[in-house]
């Protein structure tokens, strides 16, 4: 993301954002509600409801910012989304088989079996699911594109701890396989389930904020919340400096 | 009923239109002499290449009516191990005196211009499929009614009778191959389910932007029996108008589907009425639509529970795929005792943009996307049997692609 500004509806979201994700990396963007992290991430992915106002989004130094959403899925683009919608009459068995038509798995079942989804493959899409089953199903439709850039839009919120030990396997075998992670999270549970994370960005009122290790943002955060942690972020940085 | 009784209100209703549906002016069509060519190989090109189209191959076919010229294979004598007989319905009033007292008997000759003219000019062909008491038929009983050339009309009458205990699957695709462009069918079926035996009936429609469709059906189901209805239609037509009614005894069940992919200029005006007759009996009638371009459906549904402890669902759901499209949903429940326990749902919507972006997201282009939310929508979780169904998804998949073009 190259000075990425997002507005939804002529208002501006996302505000130049600039951030790089090499391969294999875990990168996790924070911040509290309404601060833009699903918008910055939908416009990424290049949902039709942003609109990119400003900067540009590359990925692997080609600039995708005007290509559909199935565009950049095609080239390695995915996102597992926040709320997907609930579709009836669509089994997850037939979008499962038509997205492996397309991208071509050769582990989908063990997939399946992993992230416990075999048991709602005949059921309508999200249609009645659970917190856990809709996170547990859009991990596994992710995982089902072999992306090369995973986008995580808070998949540990509304879950049990079974499910978010799940999710972080899930995260390191897609970092295993030399997928680039950015994990969107604003109560940082999954995080702390993760073994290597590369850095930590706070996101506030749409403009990245601040950008660290894990170790440096994550117990001030933790402590003192997203306002009161920036600054005493800022003022450690000031004083080391 | 006999005929004659009747032949001057019939000859009188050659001038009653349909209370639903485009009059279609009968002079205009010509009309052919019924030709039973009896046991055969179908060879009719015509056939072998409508029949693909609502997903038969001509080998599997027991029945083949083509415009008036009817043909059966050696399948038909194959079910006939089974002690189930097929033939066309001409030949069966003229051996079984059965035969003769179920003709005419559930539809009424005198009910409009085009069930007057199918007993008057219709020479009686049409199949007709005869289960005995207990067997339950292994095999599906494939049927295709095809017009293979322009102008002209085709009768069939249609006469099932599936005898207490007894299980059978008739399959019926009716189209046209490439190349015919107008004509009319009038299609007329009886069907008789006796004390627990159980009937399942698909029926496929492909026809072309001149074809004007008039089925009549009706279905009389005994006690305990079962009577499954699976109706599809995807092409353009001229228009279709068909309202059939199920009758249904103690303890007896009707489930109807129907699947409406309507396109260009083309009037579909299908219906499903299900009289909840005796104590216990129970109907269900679920329709979904797609429509696009400028055709127009209305898509009606009745139950009517005439005794207690009856129950009955209808479900209408619709989706409008182009500005110019209409679809009219239509449901009515009517109770006349109490302890009937009737609902219905009728929806109209359009594809979901979101749902569209969701799927564009994983991959798919907008026009994959709408394809997998159409099929979808599509699907309805009738009782059909595992091969009946694969038989039908094989068509929903071809029906959703051609709906969103």
């Amino acid at each position: 993301m190259k000075n990425l500004s997002v507005c939804v509806e002529g208002k501006r979201i996302v505000s130049d954002v600039s951030l790089s994700v090499d391969p294999g990396e875990l990168h996790i963007i924070m911040g509290p509600n309404g601060s833009g992290k699903s918008t910055l991430l939908s416009a990424v992915m290049g949902l039709g409801y942003v609109n990119i106002c400003g900067g540009k989004v590359l990925f692997n130094g080609v600039d995708v910012t005007g290509l559909p959403s199935y565009e950049r899925a095609r080239l390695g683009v995915a996102l597992a989304h926040q709320h997907p919608p609930e579709i009836k009459g669509v089994k997850l068995r037939d979008v499962a088989l038509a997205m492996v038509k397309k991208h071509g798995c050769s582990d989908c079942l063990l997939l399946a079996k992993a992230l416990r989804v075999e048991e709602f493959m005949n059921r309508d899409l999200f249609v009645g699911f659970s917190g856990g089953e809709k996170k547990r199903t859009e991990l596994f439709l992710l995982m089902l594109q072999n992306p090369k850039l995973a986008m995580l839009d808070e998949p540990d919120s509304g879950v049990d701890i079974e499910t978010i030990e799940l999710l972080a396997r899930s995260i390191e075998m897609l970092r295993a396989r030399g997928t680039a992670v950015i994990l969107v999270t604003h109560l940082g549970v999954v995080a702390e389930k993760l073994s290597r994370i590369d850095k930590v960005h706070l996101l506030l009122d749409g403009r990245l904020a601040y950008s660290g290790s894990p170790d440096e943002v994550l117990p001030v955060v933790m402590k003192f919340g997203y306002r009161k942690g920036l600054e005493v972020l800022v003022k450690k940085n000031a004083q080391g400096s | 009923m006999p005929r004659e009784a009747r032949r001057v209100d019939v000859e009188k209703a050659l001038e009653k239109p349909a209370p639903y549906g485009p009059d279609v002016d009968l002079s205009k069509y010509r009309l052919e002499e019924v030709v039973v060519e009896g046991v055969g190989e179908v060879v009719d090109p015509g056939v072998s290449s409508a029949a693909p189209r609502v997903g038969l191959s001509a080998d599997k076919l027991a029945y083949v009516q083509a415009n008036e010229r009817v043909l059966y294979t050696t399948l038909a004598r194959a079910l006939s191990k089974y002690g189930v007989v097929v033939t066309s319905t001409r030949e069966a009033a003229e051996r079984y005196p059965r035969a003769r007292e179920l003709i005419w008997r559930l539809v009424d000759p005198a009910s409009d211009k085009y069930t007057a003219a199918a007993y008057l000019y219709g020479g009686e062909a049409g199949y007709f499929v005869y289960v005995p008491p207990g067997t339950k038929v292994p095999l599906p009983v494939y049927t295709c009614l095809a017009i293979t050339s322009n102008n002209v009309v085709q009768f069939a009458h249609n006469v099932v009778y599936v005898d207490e205990g007894g299980e059978v699957n008739v399959v019926t695709g009716c189209a046209i191959p490439h190349g015919v462009y107008s004509g009319l069918h009038i299609g007329i079926s009886e069907f008789y389910v006796a004390r627990s035996a159980k009937l399942t009936f698909t029926m496929i429609h492909a026809w072309a932007e001149g074809l004007h469709v008039r089925p009549r059906t009706t279905v009389y189901v005994e006690e305990g029996g079962e009577y499954v209805s699976y109706y599809v239609t995807y092409s353009p037509v001229a228009s279709i108008q068909t309202y059939p009614v199920t009758y249904l005894e103690k303890g007896a069940r009707a489930y109807t589907a129907s699947v409406i992919a309507s396109s260009k200029a083309g009037v579909y005006d299908i219906g499903s009425r299900v009289v909840l007759k005796g104590i216990g009996s129970s109907g269900e009638s679920a329709s979904r639509v797609v429509a696009k371009d400028e055709s127009k459906v209305y898509a009606r549904a009745e139950i009517e529970a005439h005794e207690s402890d009856t129950r009955g669902h209808i479900e209408c759901l619709g989706l409008l795929l182009s500005p110019s499209a209409m679809i009219s949903s239509i449901p009515i429940i009517t109770s006349m005792k109490q302890g009937a326990v009737l609902s219905h749902e009728a929806a109209i919507g359009i594809i979901a943009q979101r749902e569209i972006e969701y799927l564009m997201s994983r991959g798919f282009t907008q026009e994959e996307a709408k394809a997998v939310l159409v099929r979808g929508f599509m699907n309805i979780d009738a009782p059909i049997p595992p091969p009946i169904r694969k038989h039908v998804d094989a068509i929903l998949d071809i029906v959703a692609k051609h709906a969103v073009g």
